[in-house]
Parts: structure tokens; C-alpha cells; sequence
């Protein structure tokens, strides 16, 4: 069934969008991901313009997020005043995201630095994710014993001034990092229409040393905020926000991140960890051979003023 | 015994008496002054009629009559981008603005456009893709050698995405005087107010031409969504985020885990 999408003008399959919120769902709903970085190239490899792509991802990673936060809303699993901090910074990094994005399209360029951020990141994440599954996976086999949470230990972040008090996340510490980091991924997340979860989890791990148990749902609630804001701001700025995209999108993420859910159950944390890093480096190098290889057609046209911009 | 006298009278006068210059007339008609884009929206076909009229006294001519139809959308500014190598990447580097050309650009008919007329007229009145005004605006690196490159291009993209098509012999003659061919437009199209222009030769001289007038909106749902987008733009970003919100309650509230 063919559908017109008001915004994007352009008619897609109903069903394939669908399909691909639902895959995209179920996939999120395994690794307990967002979905972002998947689904915004899926988009646009399949022939939606890049910026309604992005911008439309970011409405859709609101609903998958809305949905995991009543959750952990529920499980008090969520340190509120961190999550607050972090959105703070979130919201001015994704302004200056809209912003750029807005340049970056007036000049011709956006394509190629969605193309290299997603290698970047991508590439970067996805290698990270694979030592560090492969480790894991080796620990447990060979029964070495698994390095926890030491406390006392320190890193130089934790010299840094203004520092806060956590009580939730049992931390002291600077707010500076996390503004930096809650702007960092609102204005990654912003240009590339990827919620950041994959990014913010293991930052408050490894360098904020978030418990745990605490991660999860702080992360996803600086994501639902971060994300609704950058729809706002793609609205205005960009205007390439397409409602009935995203709602396509959303019914079928959330129903599949069902499936996906009740799936990752039954699956070991780090054999997840090391399916989503290859899955993470895939999506990656798709994108850079798309880079390096010599293009089919040298030329491309753009409207930029007048009927259809 | 006085009328073959009068009709030669009537044929004489109309070989001497300087040509009128609209001695035919033509009459056009469209299937629909208007094109509505709803949620079902893939493209339609807008059927264009017409009639070729004499005057009582212009005679006969020899030959066959050669139509012209086009069907142009609301001009816009389209920048055309070669991509190259930089640090082994491929990136965009050299561009082309072109200035106030065509969304749409149709032209159908009875004929091969190079054999209607001449280059100068063809071009005056923009009549195939070959004689379109492709005007570049400001300053550009491009070498003069390599413009033809952009411009060939431009156009290839164009017809690849179904926005400019050229229809040779797809003007029928129902009969000796009525005509009719029908342009499809692609559901890409941007809205706006077309014209179809028709023109009508015989040996390279335009005898006559014809303008009407189409439009292409959006209704219903498809043009409240794209007015609220445009006008209203925070609040279709909260209403974006709102109904997102709600959707994603609404699956954490259906499959709450028992």
C-alpha cells in the first residue's frame, strides 16, 4: 500500500516502513538499544532524503524510549538530578546540532558528514564493543574471575572543579564532564538521528563510573528529553520532521521491541554485546565503502530555492 | 452559374490579402484544472484536448499542422553538485546553481522538436529540453570547458526522477482538426500552478499559441500537515512529540511484562 508522506513528498510502501520499524524494534528491543543508528541509514539507503531521515528518527527514538522509561519510572532505577544535568547539556548541544545541520545542508555537505560521523562513530563503538565482548566471552569460559566496581578509584575527571553531589548514583562529582557529555551526544545524536544510548551507557560507566544498575534508565530519560527537544528544534529549524513517517515508524518499532525483549531473555549479555558490535560495525563500513568506492553517478541536484525546497 | 464565380473571388482574396496572423486558432482543454495530492497520492495523468480552428477565410493549407504541447511547474533554483576526490573520500566539490528553471518540465508532440521549427524560435519559446534556459546564477569555479557537463547532467537527473520528460509523436489527431495527448505526472511533483502551453507550427512558422492552467496542491490531511509544519512549526514539533510519547506509553502500558 502506497502512502504519501506530506513532508518528505514522496509516496514509500507502508508495509516496508512499517517492516523496517518493526526489524528495527525487534532489534532494539534485544540489545536494549534505541535503534537510531540502524534505522536512519536503513531510511536512507532506501530513498528517503537524508534530513527527513534524520529528523524523523529522532521523533521515533521519543516513542521507543517513552515506552522503556515507564519502566524504569516504575523501578526507580533513574537518577533524576543526573539525567537533569545531562539534559541540560543535551538540549544546547542539540541546538547547535540544528544549527550546523542547517549550514552543513545549505552548503551541499551534510551527506557525506552523516556518511563520516556514522563511520566514525560506528567504527569507533563497534571495536570497542568487540574486544570487549570477546573478552567477556573468553572470561567466562575460562572462569576467570569478573573485575567489578572498585570504589575509591579515580580518574581525572574526578579533579575536576563545581563538583555535584549524585546521591542516587552514590557520586561527587564535577558537573563539567556531564554537561559535556549530555551536549556531545544531544548534538551527535541531533545531526545523525541516533538516540546515543550506545555512546551514553558505557560514558557513565567507564568514565563517570554510574552504577550499573542506575545506567539504563538514566540514559534513556536523557535520551526521551534530548530527543523531543531535537524534534522541536528540527521542526522549526529544519522542517523535514515527517509526522506520518515517524508514526509508521514508531507503531512498528514499539511492537516489535516486544518480540525483541522477550527474545534477549534468553540470550547471554556479552554473545548480545557481541552481536550488536558486529551489527554496530556493519552499519559502519557500509558507509564507508559508500565513501571510498567510486560513485555511481559523480552528479547530484538539489533544490534551494523556490517550488519544493 | 455565380458561385464558382464567388468561391474564385473568395480564393483570390485570400491569396492576396495579406495573412492575418492568427488565421488558425487553437483551443485547449485539460482533464482537470486541478491536481489534489492525498495520502493515496502516486502520480496521476492530466489529459490535454484541443482543436485546431480556421477562419472562414484562410484556406486550406498544404501539409500537415505540428504541435507543441508543454507543461512547465513553478520555477525554482536547483544546485547541481559533482562529487571528487578529497583525502580519499568522495565528497561534493564542484557546483552549478541554476537559476529559475523549471520543476516540471513536460513536452509532448506530433513530431521530433528539432524538425518544427528552428533553434531560435524553439529557444525563445523553450520548447524541448534542449532549448530550455538553464541561466547560472553568481560566481562559479566551474571552467567554461565543463559547464556542458553540469548542465547534461542536470538534465539526466531530471529525467531520471520522472521531472522532465520529451514526448515526441505523442500527440494524437483524433480528426483532421482534434487532437489530444496526455502528460503523466510522477508523484514527486512539487505543488504550485502549472501552464501548458501549446503551439502550433506549419513549416517552421508558429501560427498559433495557447496557454492554460494547472494546479497542484495538497488537500485534506497532506496540506494541514504541511501548513502546520510550515506556519505552525513548534507546535507540530510538540504534537510530533507528544504523539510519540503517547504511542510509546501506550506499548509500555499494552505489554507491561505480568
Amino acid at each position: 500500500m502506497q502512502l504519501y508522506l506530506p513532508i518528505a513528498e514522496i509516496p514509500v510502501n507502508m508495509f516496508l516502513i512499517f517492516g523496517m520499524g518493526g526489524a528495527v524494534g525487534f532489534l532494539s528491543g534485544l540489545f536494549g538499544i534505541g535503534g537510531g543508528f540502524l534505522l536512519t541509514p536503513l531510511l536512507i539507503f532506501s530513498g528517503i532524503p537524508p534530513a527527513v531521515s534524520v529528523a524523523t528518527v529522532t521523533t521515533q527514538v521519543v516513542a521507543s524510549s517513552a515506552s522503556a522509561v515507564v519502566t524504569y519510572i516504575r523501578r526507580k532505577a533513574i537518577d533524576l538530578k543526573l539525567a537533569t544535568v545531562l539534559l541540560i547539556g543535551g538540549i544546547a548541544g542539540s541546538a547547535i546540532g540544528v544549527l550546523l545541520f542547517d549550514m552543513l545542508q545549505a552548503v551541499g555537505q551534510l551527506d557525506v558528514v552523516i556518511a563520516l560521523s556514522y563511520v566514525t562513530f560506528l567504527g569507533t563503538i563497534g571495536i570497542l564493543m568487540l574486544v570487549e565482548s570477546v573478552r567477556a566471552i573468553r572470561r567466562r569460559r575460562t572462569g576467570a574471575p569478573v573485575q567489578t566496581r572498585r570504589p575509591g578509584q579515580h580518574n581525572w575527571i574526578h579533579g575536576l572543579p563545581l563538583k555535584v553531589r549524585f546521591r542516587r548514583s552514590k557520586l561527587y562529582v564535577s558537573v563539567i564532564p556531564v554537561l559535556g557529555l549530555g551536549a556531545g551526544i544531544g548534538f551527535l545524536g541531533t545531526i545523525l538521528g541516533i538516540g546515543g544510548g550506545f555512546m551514553m551507557v558505557p560514558a557513565l560507566i567507564y568514565l563517570l563510573r554510574v552504577p550499573t544498575s542506575i545506567v539504563i534508565g538514566t540514559s534513556l530519560f536523557q535520551i526521551l528529553f534530548t530527543m523531543s527537544a531535537a524534534t522541536i528544534f528540527h521542526a522549526m529549524g529544519t522542517q523535514t520532521v515527517d509526522i506520518v513517517l515517524a508514526l509508521t515508524l514508531m507503531i512498528g518499532g514499539v511492537i516489535g521491541a516486544q518480540f525483541g525483549a522477550r527474545m534477549g531473555q534468553n540470550l547471554r549479555g556479552d554473545q548480545l554485546r557481541l552481536l550488536l558490535a558486529l551489527l554496530v560495525l556493519s552499519v559502519g563500513l557500509r558507509f564507508a565503502v559508500d565513501l571510498l568506492l567510486t560513485p555511481e553517478d559523480l552528479y547530484s541536484i538539489a533544490i534551494t530555492k523556490g517550488a519544493g525546497t | 452559374m455565380i458561385r464558382p464565380f464567388i468561391l474564385v473571388l473568395v480564393l483570390i482574396a485570400a491569396w492576396t490579402v495579406p495573412q492575418r496572423t492568427q488565421a488558425e486558432d487553437l483551443v485547449t482543454a485539460l482533464s482537470a484544472d486541478m491536481v489534489s495530492i492525498q495520502s493515496n497520492f502516486t502520480g496521476t495523468e492530466i489529459v490535454i484536448f484541443g482543436q485546431v480552428s480556421r477562419d472562414l477565410n484562410t484556406i486550406s493549407r498544404r501539409g500537415n499542422y505540428d504541435l507543441a504541447i508543454v507543461v512547465q511547474g513553478p520555477a525554482q533554483d536547483v544546485t547541481a553538485r559533482r562529487k571528487g576526490r578529497f583525502l580519499g573520500v568522495w565528497i561534493n566539490r564542484d557546483y552549478e546553481r541554476f537559476r529559475d528553471v523549471p520543476s516540471f518540465y513536460a513536452v509532448a508532440s506530433t513530431t521530433s522538436i528539432g524538425d518544427m521549427a528552428d533553434r531560435v524560435l524553439l529557444d525563445e519559446y523553450e520548447i524541448g529540453l534542449n532549448h530550455l534556459n538553464l541561466a547560472i546564477t553568481g560566481s562559479s569555479d566551474v571552467p567554461l570547458s565543463e559547464r556542458d557537463d553540469f548542465r547534461r547532467a542536470f538534465l539526466r537527473l531530471r529525467q531520471e526522477q520522472g521531472l522532465y520528460s520529451e514526448q515526441r509523436e505523442s500527440i494524437e489527431f483524433l480528426t483532421e482538426s482534434m487532437f489530444r495527448t496526455s502528460v503523466s505526472l510522477p508523484a514527486n511533483i512539487p505543488v504550485g500552478n502549472y501552464t501548458v502551453e501549446s503551439f502550433l507550427f506549419q513549416d517552421g512558422v508558429l501560427l498559433s499559441q495557447t496557454e492554460a492552467e494547472l494546479s497542484v496542491a495538497k488537500t485534506g490531511f497532506e496540506q494541514l500537515t504541511f501548513e502546520m509544519a510550515q506556519d505552525h512549526s513548534f507546535f507540530y514539533g510538540l504534537i510530533a512529540v507528544i504523539l510519540a510519547m503517547f504511542t510509546g506509553w501506550l506499548a509500555g502500558v499494552i505489554f507491561k511484562k505480568d
